[in-house]
Order: structure tokens, then sequence, then C-alpha cells
């Protein structure tokens, strides 16, 4: 009974509840409720093989058998839904025997090669067979053996993707692979074929389980039938240790639980720490295979300065030195002001921070960005774009939104958490998701009308869902009407080449809805107008008051990106973080702020003479390659510190190497504004420091330390991200006046670079399990663009733009249908940013065929 | 002239009768034209639904006729049809259960083959009743000529207006889709079916929601059996007082047995329920008596799903309650007969391969039992069983009864409880000799 009252206090208000009784114990739970769960809230374990929490109910394996009173049959309770009065067993007698009769029949076929099985220690089947089974079997005949395929293998093993490695024989059936497969990921790569006792799991004919969130099916795996690569032969599990972590390649802040040996000094794999808030419990295969970048031995080992045009390794002591040397040296030629400061946002806050002051405060410049990839920052603040783009945003509250919007973004390589969320709202809640981009995507599978705009249409787009929601009276515009430009919904609609109707039809539910969530992705934040279209989806957010009934939010793209804005890592931040820096350091340069945009020109005017890039590459990353590399070229000094060598770290003075995020306590903000913490794995390999030890180590040979311990810096970040709240909107529309899109009859074909399903940013490239999957860039285009361009899968393509050409591989969308292309920016060994320039909205090229 | 699945029927009799009335026309080669069936009395029941009658009032004329699915479990047709939750919005589907595939069973066959149009009319009916414009019939792939003829039918039923839009001018729209299984006996098996028909592999759901809250595409479904359906129209023509005046108190009306085995004369046989099973094999008119006069040894009086009767219990009335007190069950109405030279391991063997090849293997009791049972009994048949396997079946056919998804594992494993609890001498026979109590195997028909 105190149980009962116990719960039902922890259930919401206005929800109907059922009470049962379950091993004698009462308990009250929503209606709705399995028994299975309403169990587990009284901690009486029921066991499972195919019930996965975020997964329908399937009933196959039979494992969670529970006796009810009045029902003659044993009953599913994974599927069985709590009613008032029920009264159940979970442990008597006949539920035993049930499941004593399941393990005996799924042990049948089941090969007990737990010796030779990587999943032996972990095994769901081998603890169920310790809690529930027998020790000996009935059975006494050969056990079905599967052998297709997996000829020359010992185990009958069979390899049915770039990292996962079947086997038939261990499999028992659960269909968990299948189901995550096509209900959380929609992704159709693996299937049950042939029926009965011969039935097996296998991958699709002609196709390879390399879908973007293919490890989640090892994971979920309860026994060793799939297998992952890096794990396989490896390690056995009770000889590893565990530490938790987050995903250091999204902004969503994924949590993991990263296995290591202290030993060896090794991470062998990366599993999920389901947090329900964030992630429930699935990875994308770039956070899971990623923390091979920090076990590779391709990492930088040792310091690397500049003699004689070549770079030779050298001590920390030398490095400091000359880094010392250098900045005095342009500081008494020029004064302080002529030194920039550029940061990756995908390093913790304690990096971040302090290298903020270093900038500011010791080297008393102004000149610092965390925003390498974005094109045309300009000079004055973008407060509308910066407001919009931290919202207050949870990602949980996109579970029971009943209209989503997907705007401007490849979600599923963007943001490949959100995507998932959004997929979970439509299967059990029955979202509106609408999708709305350039081009067709993945994501939008889920989409109840996806909608294809012209390239660079973004605020015509938006502007148009004002003016039909005003038009349709369904909202009150007051003087929206005459700040925005085209006048008319059709007119807006005729622009984006989208159908007026369903542009009605978006504004509508998002007018209507009960819970709206509108999610806006790189399309925007790296797009040239941002500022623009940020307006534009301000203007959009207030008519329709979508802030009181949901959230609006331009997405940041990496592990910290928020952190970095709330730490006001913006050469002018907003009014607020900048007086709590003021008044933290009691200071405040009084140089020209300058973004990266503005160093960058400036660099190549020879106005700004050093620059500090800590774990960034704008060689590579830059949208104007050449550009970013004469102007880095022209410095006196540059200083890079990175995890390996890369295209900028070649045109560097000096090159320092940086731990990566497993090796060092540190903590980031995710995009919803939550402080999480990932901890140290392992030591600094080789001699690598963190980004706050080089800080420190630099500032202190400059002879300012920073702080005299890091509780000082954490107790400054604190009291930061506990000032800095969400910035109201203010109370007024903005004029939005799109610009004429350029078009250019040389170059027809809008080009679209963004990152891999499989990688983020420049060193995913070094993680051997995500090179696997992808290890060279393409060009991404739909079948009838390359019928017209005479191109085949496999095929060479000539990219050229005004700047610049590429040679890459011809690959057919199973997505994009109209004429714009994609190629991934991950990988150094395809200079795409070549063919960008930074002042261009929207990059053209054009495309031919290389006949050998 | 010939009929395309030569099949002995009793229509001259039911001509003649009364009371019996779904094999009337059943030997009339026209029957499967419209015309002919028109002429016949045929589209009557459904002109009259449609233009007289709301569609309560049909569900309760078919409530109250008492008429029970006779796909096999039983189900009162018109309760099932009230299971439709009235407040939903969603558009509702007939589908008509034309995956005729337990061993022994033909009777839907015939009908589809020879009188389509009554199976066609009884569905138009039934989608009245509960509110559905799309009908689907899902036919049994390996039966290419029903196929061929209903969707003749369905082709003649819009030409003359029963199909289409705005039937008989009522504003009633009503469309049909005939639909070939892919050859699994699960999709008999109504949410594998609907499965199937969703192009999903076909695969029970679990339950709940039951098909007439969430079948097909989520929408609420009605999935009924053939001669369900075209037993409703002769309801609606002669109305409900007369149908429960048909067979006995509970089990209302007259079914299709489809008699098969070691009898002088196999065939389908409409007659009405509670009819005597023994003068059932024995009459002159039906069965004619054991093939070669010899003994009987048991009788499936349902389909190969249902428990064995020994020859001592088989002077029970054909009906859905009689036939459970003897410890079985009606069935889908197939009677197979097997006289005294039937090896019982060896029939047994037959039926568990048939299992064990059907199970789909989605639950692991049937998937990983019906092949252990295969095994266990072919080891037995061919001389190589042990102490003990009887006892083991006997454990493995417990472990497997009732903790199915669907009702495939209990229907694999009843025939062989009963085998073994009626003729376990003839199983310890095996074990201990190696070999055969009886003659022969051959004659098994």
């Amino acid at each position: 009974m105190a149980d009962a009252v116990e719960n039902k206090k922890n259930i919401a208000e206005g929800v109907p509840t059922v009470t049962l009784t379950i091993d004698g114990r009462e308990t009250t739970v929503p209606k709705g409720t399995t028994v299975l769960m309403a169990a587990r809230g009284l901690g009486i374990h029921i066991p499972t093989f195919c019930w996965h929490p975020k997964l329908k109910p399937m009933g196959s394996c039979r494992m969670c058998y529970v006796e009810i009173e009045k029902m003659p049959k044993l009953q599913v309770s994974c599927a069985l839904e709590a009613m008032d009065g029920m009264v159940v067993l979970t442990d008597s007698d006949l539920v035993k025997r049930g499941r004593r009769a399941i393990i005996e029949f799924i042990l049948m076929n089941h090969p007990l090669d737990c010796p030779t099985c990587d999943k032996g220690g972990e095994c769901d089947l081998q603890d169920q067979t310790f809690a529930h089974g027998v020790d000996d079997s009935r059975f006494d005949f050969q056990k079905y053996r599967f052998t297709e395929g997996t000829e020359g293998s010992t185990f009958d093993d069979l390899r049915i993707g770039p990292e996962i490695v079947l086997n038939r024989n261990r499999c028992i059936l659960c269909y968990k692979c299948v189901r995550a497969n096509k209900e959380a990921f929609g992704e159709y790569d693996l299937g049950a074929y042939e029926r009965g006792n011969i039935m097996e799991i296998h991958r699709a004919p002609g196709r390879q389980v390399d879908n973007p969130f293919s490890g989640n099916l090892v994971e979920i795996c309860p026994v060793g039938a799939l297998t992952n690569t890096d794990w396989r032969y490896k390690i056995r599990v009770w000889l590893t240790q565990t530490t938790s972590s987050i995903c250091p390649f999204s902004s969503s802040g994924v949590n993991t639980l990263l296995y290591k040996d202290d030993h060896q000094q090794k991470i062998f794999r990366t599993t999920s720490r389901p947090n329900d808030d964030i992630d429930d419990g699935w990875l994308a295969d770039v956070t899971r295979y990623g923390y091979q970048i920090a076990t590779s031995p391709d990492r930088l080992q040792t310091p690397l300065i500049k003699k004689d045009g070549q770079q030779v390794p050298a001590t920390w002591k030398e490095a400091l030195e000359i880094i010392n040397k250098r900045l005095n040296e342009i500081k008494d030629k020029k004064g302080r002001v002529c030194i920039g400061g550029i940061v990756s946002p995908s390093l913790d806050n304690a990096t971040l921070h302090s290298f903020s002051k270093l900038i500011r405060v010791t080297l008393g410049s102004n000149n610092i960005d965390y925003r390498t990839q974005y094109r045309m920052l300009p000079k004055e603040p973008e407060n509308v774009y910066d407001a919009m783009s931290a919202r207050s945003f949870k990602i949980s509250d996109i579970d029971d939104s009943d209209v989503i919007v997907a705007f401007g973004s490849d979600l599923v390589k963007e943001h490949p958490n959100e995507y998932l969320r959004i997929r979970k709202a439509c299967n059990f809640h029955s979202a509106s998701v609408y999708s709305v981009n350039p081009y067709r995507v993945k994501s939008a599978d889920v989409a109840r009308r996806e909608m294809i705009y012209k390239v660079g249409t973004e605020e015509v787009f938006l502007n148009g869902l004002c003016l039909a929601a005003i038009e349709a009276g369904m909202a009150e515009g007051g003087d929206l009407k005459e700040k925005i430009s085209p006048s008319t919904a059709a007119e807006a609609a005729a622009i984006c080449g989208v159908d007026a109707e369903h542009l009605k039809e978006l504004a509508a539910a998002m007018a209507n809805g009960r819970k709206v969530t509108f999610i806006a992705g790189e399309l925007v934040s790296r797009s040239r107008e941002r500022l623009c279209i940020s307006s534009a989806l301000a203007n959009l957010t207030r008519l329709l008051g979508l802030e009181n009934k949901g959230q609006v939010s331009i997405l940041p793209h990496y592990a910290n990106s928020f952190g970095a804005g709330k730490l006001g890592l913006l050469p002018q931040p907003p009014e607020g973080i900048r007086n709590a820096l003021t008044e933290l350091w009691g200071a405040w340069p009084e140089a020209e702020p300058l973004t990266t945009d503005g160093m960058l020109i400036n660099m190549k005017k020879e106005e700004v003479n050093g620059c500090i890039a800590l774990g960034c590459n704008p060689v590579m990353l830059y949208p104007d390659r050449e550009f970013a590399r004469e102007s880095l070229e022209k410095l006196d000094f540059l200083l890079v510190a990175d995890l390996y060598e890369t295209e900028t770290t070649g045109l560097a003075d000096v090159v320092l190497p940086l731990a990566s995020w497993a090796e060092y306590d540190g903590r980031y903000i995710n995009l919803e504004g939550r402080v999480q913490r990932a901890n140290r794995a392992l030591k600094p390999r080789f001699e690598s420091k963190p980004g706050y030890e080089i800080v420190e180590a630099i500032a202190e040979q400059i002879g300012d330390k920073l702080y005299e311990s890091s509780d000082q810096c954490e107790q400054e970040i604190s009291r930061l991200v506990e000032s800095s709240n969400v910035q109201p909107l203010p109370d007024k529309y903005f004029d939005v006046r799109p610009a004429e899109e350029e078009s250019d009859e040389e170059y027809p074909i809008a080009l679209f670079v963004g990152d891999d399903p499989h990688h983020s940013g420049h060193l995913t490239e070094k993680a051997n399990s995500l090179f696997n999957f992808c290890g060279e860039a393409y060009i991404e285009m739909s079948s009838e663009l390359a019928k017209k361009l005479d191109l085949k899968e496999g095929d060479s393509a000539r990219v050229e733009s005004k700047v610049g050409k590429i040679i890459v591989p011809v690959r057919i969308s199973t997505t994009i249908n109209n004429d714009v292309v994609f190629i991934p920016r991950n990988f150094s060994s395809t200079t795409v940013t070549a063919l960008l320039m930074r002042k261009k909205r929207t990059d053209r090229v054009k495309i031919s065929k290389v006949v050998n | 002239m010939s009929f395309y699945s030569p099949v002995r029927t009793n229509a001259a009799e039911v001509a003649k009768s009364d009371r019996l009335h779904l094999f009337k026309y059943v030997e009339d080669p026209q029957q499967a034209n419209i015309d002919t069936f028109v002429a016949h009395g045929g589209y009557v029941a459904w002109r009259k639904a449609l233009t007289s009658m709301k569609p309560d009032e049909v569900r309760e004329e078919v409530k109250n006729a008492g008429l029970r699915g006779r796909g096999g479990a039983g189900f009162p047709t018109g309760i099932k049809w009230g299971f439709i939750p009235q407040a939903s919005t969603k558009p509702r589907y007939l589908v008509c259960n034309a995956d005729e595939s337990e061993p022994g069973t033909c009777k839907d066959r015939v009908i589809m083959e020879r009188d389509p149009h009554a199976m066609l009319e009884g569905m138009a009916v039934a989608s009245f009743a509960i509110g559905c414009h799309l009908m689907f019939v899902y036919i049994r792939g390996e039966f290419g000529h029903c196929i061929d003829v209903v969707n003749r039918a369905v082709e003649e039923g819009y030409a003359q207006g029963y199909f289409g839009k705005n039937i008989f001018d009522t504003g009633y729209d009503l469309d049909v889709i005939v639909h070939s299984g892919g050859g699994a006996y699960i999709c008999g098996e109504e949410t594998a079916l609907l499965n199937s028909l969703e192009g999903h592999k076909g695969m029970s759901r679990i339950r709940p929601p039951f098909p007439a809250v969430e079948g097909l595409y989520a929408c609420p479904t009605i999935v009924n059996n053939v001669e369900s359906l075209a037993s409703v129209p002769h309801i609606i023509n002669r109305g409900s007082d007369w149908y429960k005046s048909l067979g006995t108190e509970k089990s209302c009306g007259s079914k299709i047995f489809s008699l098969s085995g070691h009898v002088k004369q196999p065939g389908n046989y409409e007659v009405e329920l509670g009819y005597n099973l023994k003068d059932f094999i024995y009459s002159p008119e039906y069965g004619g008596g054991i093939l070669g006069d010899k003994k009987l040894k048991g009788v499936i009086p349902g389909g190969s799903s249902t428990p064995f009767l020994k020859p001592e219990d088989i002077d029970v009335g054909l009906d859905y309650e009689s036939l459970t007190t003897v410890g079985s069950m009606l069935g889908s109405g197939a009677v197979i007969v097997f006289h005294e030279d039937t090896c019982i391991v060896w029939t047994i063997m037959k039926l568990i391969h048939f299992y064990r090849h059907e199970s789909c293997g989605k639950c692991t009791p049937c998937r990983e039992g019906t092949g252990w049972l295969e095994r266990m009994i072919t080891a037995i048949e061919h001389g190589r069983g042990r102490p003990g396997d009887v006892e083991k079946i006997e454990s493995v056919c417990e472990n497997i009864m009732g903790r199915t998804i669907c009702p495939l594992g209990d229907a694999a494993v009843m025939p062989i409880q009963s085998a073994i609890k009626n003729w376990r001498d003839e199983w310890q026979y095996h074990i201990d000799h190696g070999k055969c109590q009886v003659k022969t195997n051959t004659e098994f028909v």
C-alpha cells in the first residue's frame, strides 16, 4: 500500500491511473503502462531478451512471462497493459517453469561457444541462463549451424558491414537489431530472412550494414551474434575499466561510457550511458567509434618548431621559450592588438575560458573567435542571430511536440541524436514532422510534408510562412507586413519554388500546434545571410508565439559551441557577458575587435602578425581555402595546437600536441545549456597536454600566470554560466528584405559542403572504423543529374568553381533529387573548401566527367 | 462439364432441403457467372441490406442468428463486428480470410471456385454492417484458379454495379481488392494475414490491440472466414430466427465439413451443426464407411490442429460444444479419418513436419519447439527412439501449449498430445522395437 501511495505522488495530476498488485505489493501506475514497467517501478526485475525500453514491444522471446490471477495462461509482461485490480505473480512455480523452458529452447541451437565469444561476461543469455535456466540440456541432436557465406571463417562469422560481424549461430532471434534499425533509425539494411527455426538475421541483399547508427545494433544485441570489429578479440570485458564521458563531436552532449584498460593505456570501445533527457541510449557511429582519434599512433608526439623552414621536434621548454620570444617581438614591433586567437568550439570550458583570458588579458587583444567555419562574419555583433542560436531548448521536449519543423538542416549529418528524437515523436506520439530544405534529405523520411525551397531563399520562405499565417487570419501581423518582402505568401512561394498550399499548411500546423519544436540547422548558421534569416525566424517566432508553446532554436553544431558563446569567446560578446568578464578580470582590452574573417583579412594586410589557433584547422574548414591559407602564410608567427598534424599545423612556426577529450577532465555545455563532464580515461598520450595547461604554460612563460589553481578558473566559469541567461527577443519585428539571389550561367550547380554522416570535423578521418565507413570524399548527386552529366556511380568527376577545382568520385544519392550536389569536408585528401568563395552566398560549380 | 477441382459434394441433397443452403448451386457450372447467380436469387440480400436496413440492424440480425466464425475459432461473427470502436474516425476495413490452408480443409476453395459471388455478397453485406468502403480478399497463393475466378467475379460485380461508386443509388461506395498470399500457413492467422496484406512478413502480431481496434494499416479491421461471410446473405434473406432454428441451440446454422482420409467417399458436405459424427462417416450419403471396410482407428474432427478422437468417442454431434466435451474441437470442420492400419507415429511425424515448416519463427517456443519435436518424432519413427522420449515429447508439448503469440504453437502440439494420450502403447512399441506395430503407412490419402 505504501508503494501505491508513493508511486501515485510521482504521477502528474489528471493522468488516469490503474492500481495493481505485483508479488503482493500494490502499485499505482499511469494507464497504459505495461506490467513489466510497473514491476520495474517496484524494483522487481523481470528477465527479458526482446524487450527494449525505446522500442515497441514485440513479445517474441517469451522470457518475461508472468502469472496473472484469473488468466489461465502465462502472459508476456512486456506487452501486457496493467489493468485495475490485476494480481500479478512474477516468481511463481509456473513462471519459473515457463522461463526455464524458454532458456532450454533458446539454448537448443545456441553454440555455447562462450570461451571464444566476445560477448562472454556481459551476455544476457549467460546471465539469464545462470539465473533462470537448468544446468543440463535434454536436447540430444546436432545443433543447427548456419554456414552459408562463411567459408574460410573459423566460427561461421560473416562480415555484414564495414564494422559489424554477424554470427547467426549465436543469434537468439530477439529481432531487436532489425526493429531498432527500422523503428528507431529508419534504416532497412538489416532484415530477418527465411522462417521458423532456420530464420536468420542478415543484411539486405546487396547491401552493407553501414548506416550511421549501425553500432547501436551491436550494443543492443543480447548475445554475441553481432560484434564490432574494434572490440572483437581485443580484450575481455572483465579486464576493462569504464569511464563516463560525453561525445565530443556533437552539440547534444550524448552520454557515453569508455571501456579502457589502465595497464595498456588504451580505450577499446564506446558504449552508451543512457540518459533519457538527451540520447535515449542511442549513439551515432561517429560518437561510438570516434574514440579512436585519441588512441591512434599517428598523434602528434612532441612539440614541433620551425627551423630553417622545416618543422623539427622540440621539447616543451624550447617551444615555450620560442613562443614567448616571438610574441614579445610582435608586441615590441607593433603593439599588442596585432595578435589573434581562434579556437575550436569542441574544447572544454576551462580551455576556452583560459584561452579567452590569455588573449584578452595577457595579450590585450580583442581578436578572439570560435567560429572558424562561418563566412563573412560582420564587424558588428549579430544580436538576433546570437539570440536565436541560444534559445532555451530541451531535447526531451521534442518527444511530445505535436508539430516539429526541421529547417535548413540535414539532421542525420548534423544532429543525428535529434533526428532519432524526432523519429520517436513520430513513432510513439504521431507528431507531424515538416522538413524544409533546399534538397531532399534522409531525415525527411518521417516527414508528413517535405518542402524543397530554391537554393538561397531561406528568408523568403520564412517570410512566406509569416505572410501565409497573416493572410489566413491565424495571427495578428501588426506592422510586420510592411517590414518584409515579398508582400504576399503566393509571391514568396513562387520565389522559393514551393507550393503555396504547402506553405499555408505548414503555417497552419505551426499556428494550431499544441507544442511546436522548430529546429534550424547549419544551412542557416553557415549562410552568409544568417543575420537576415535569423531575423525572419525571430519574426515568425514572435508572430506565432512559438516560444509560448514550444521551442525555436538554431542549433549549435559543436560539442561546446553553446559554451563558447556563453563564455564570451566572441570578439564582441553580448553586453551581459562582457560586463561579467570585465568584472572578473578587472579590465577589458581597448583594441578593435576582429572576427575570424576580420583577422584573416588583416593577416593578409599584415596588420595582424601573430595568431594562436587552438584545436582548429581553418585551412581545411574555412569556407575559402586559398584565402585562409594565404592569410595564415603572411603571419610572422603562427602557433597551432592540435591532436594531429593538419594542413594548418603545416604552416605553423610552433606546433603543440594537444590532449584529446578523453585524456583530461573537462566540462562541456550542450545545446540545452546543460553542463556535462567528460572524465579522464587515459593519461595524455605522448607529450600532449590539455588545452588549459597549454594556455597556462604560455601565460606563465610570458610572465603573467592566469590562475593560481584550476579551482579559480572553474569558479569564474560557473559565475559566467550562471549569470548569462537566455536573451529575450526584442518586442518588435525586424526588417527582412531578401537580397536578389545571384546566379551564374557558367557554374550552374549549387554545391553544399558539410559533414559526412559518419564523420564530424577534421579529425574523425583518423579513426580507423570511421575511415572504414567512408575514407574519401565523394560528390553526391541525384541520378538524374548524373545522367545529364553522363556520370555513373564511381566515375571521377571534375568539379570546378571560379576559384578552384577538385576531382572526386561520384556517388549517386538515394535522397537528393534536384540539381544540387553535396561534398563532405572531412577528408584532408580532398580540398573541397578550395571551391568555396567566402563572399558568395551559394557556392556554384560546374561538373564534368574525367575521361581516362 | 467438370470443375477445376472435382470434389464430391452433397449439392443435390442441399437443393431439396429447406434448411441447408450454402451448397445449393455448387454443382451448377454456371453459378460462378453473375447472371446465373442473380437468377438464383443472388445479391438480393446485398440490395436489401443497403436499401432497407441500417448497419446496426444488419449487425443485430447476424448477432441474433448466432453465426459463429467458420475459420476455426468459432467466435460469434455479429459480436466481432460490434468490436469496432464506433467513435473512431479512421477508415474501416473488411478482410475476407481466404487463406485456407489447414491440412484437411478444402471447403472455402469450393465456395470460391464455384460460387464466388456468394462470398462477395456476404462481404458486401458485412462491409455495410461495419461501415467499410474498401474490402480485401486475401486468397491463398496456391489457389491460382480461385484467384482467377474471384477476380472475374469482382469484375462482373463492378460491371453490374454491385460494387464501385454509388451502389444501388444509395450513395454507398464499396471497393474490392483481391490479394494473393505468398504461401504461408501462418497467414491464415488473422494478424499474420494483416501483416502479409500490408506487405510485411507473415508474422502474427501481439494482441491487444485486436484487429477490430487496430488492424490493417492500424485501422479498425474485421477479418472473417469465407464460409462465415457466405452464410451472411442467407441470414439477411431469411431472417435470424430461421438461421437460429438450424443446428443446435448454441451452434446455429449449417456448416461445410471436408471429409478426407480413409473413407469411401471423401468430399465436402454441408450438414447442420450437431450432425452425428459417426453417421457422417458411415452414412452412404456422406462418408460411406471406412476404406476397405477396415476398422476405424481414430478421427481428427476439425482440421489437423485439433486433437484426435478414438472410435469410442465418435458418437458425438458435430458442433462446437459437443466436440469440446469429448476433448476435441470443431475447428475448421475438416474431418480426417484414419483406419486401423495407420501408424500413429508416422502420421504425427507428417503433421509436425508441416508445423515445423510453417512456424513463422517469431516466438521462441514455437520456433524452437516444433523443430525439436520434429526431430524427436522422426527419430522414433525411424527406429532411433530412446526410452524416455515420449515423456520428453510430452514435456516439450507442455512448454509450447498456451505459451505462444498465436495459436500455431497450440495447433502443433494438440494432435501430438492426444496421439500420445490415446495410443501411448504404440509409441512405446516404436521405441522398444525400433519398428511399427501396424502393417503399412502408404494408404494415407
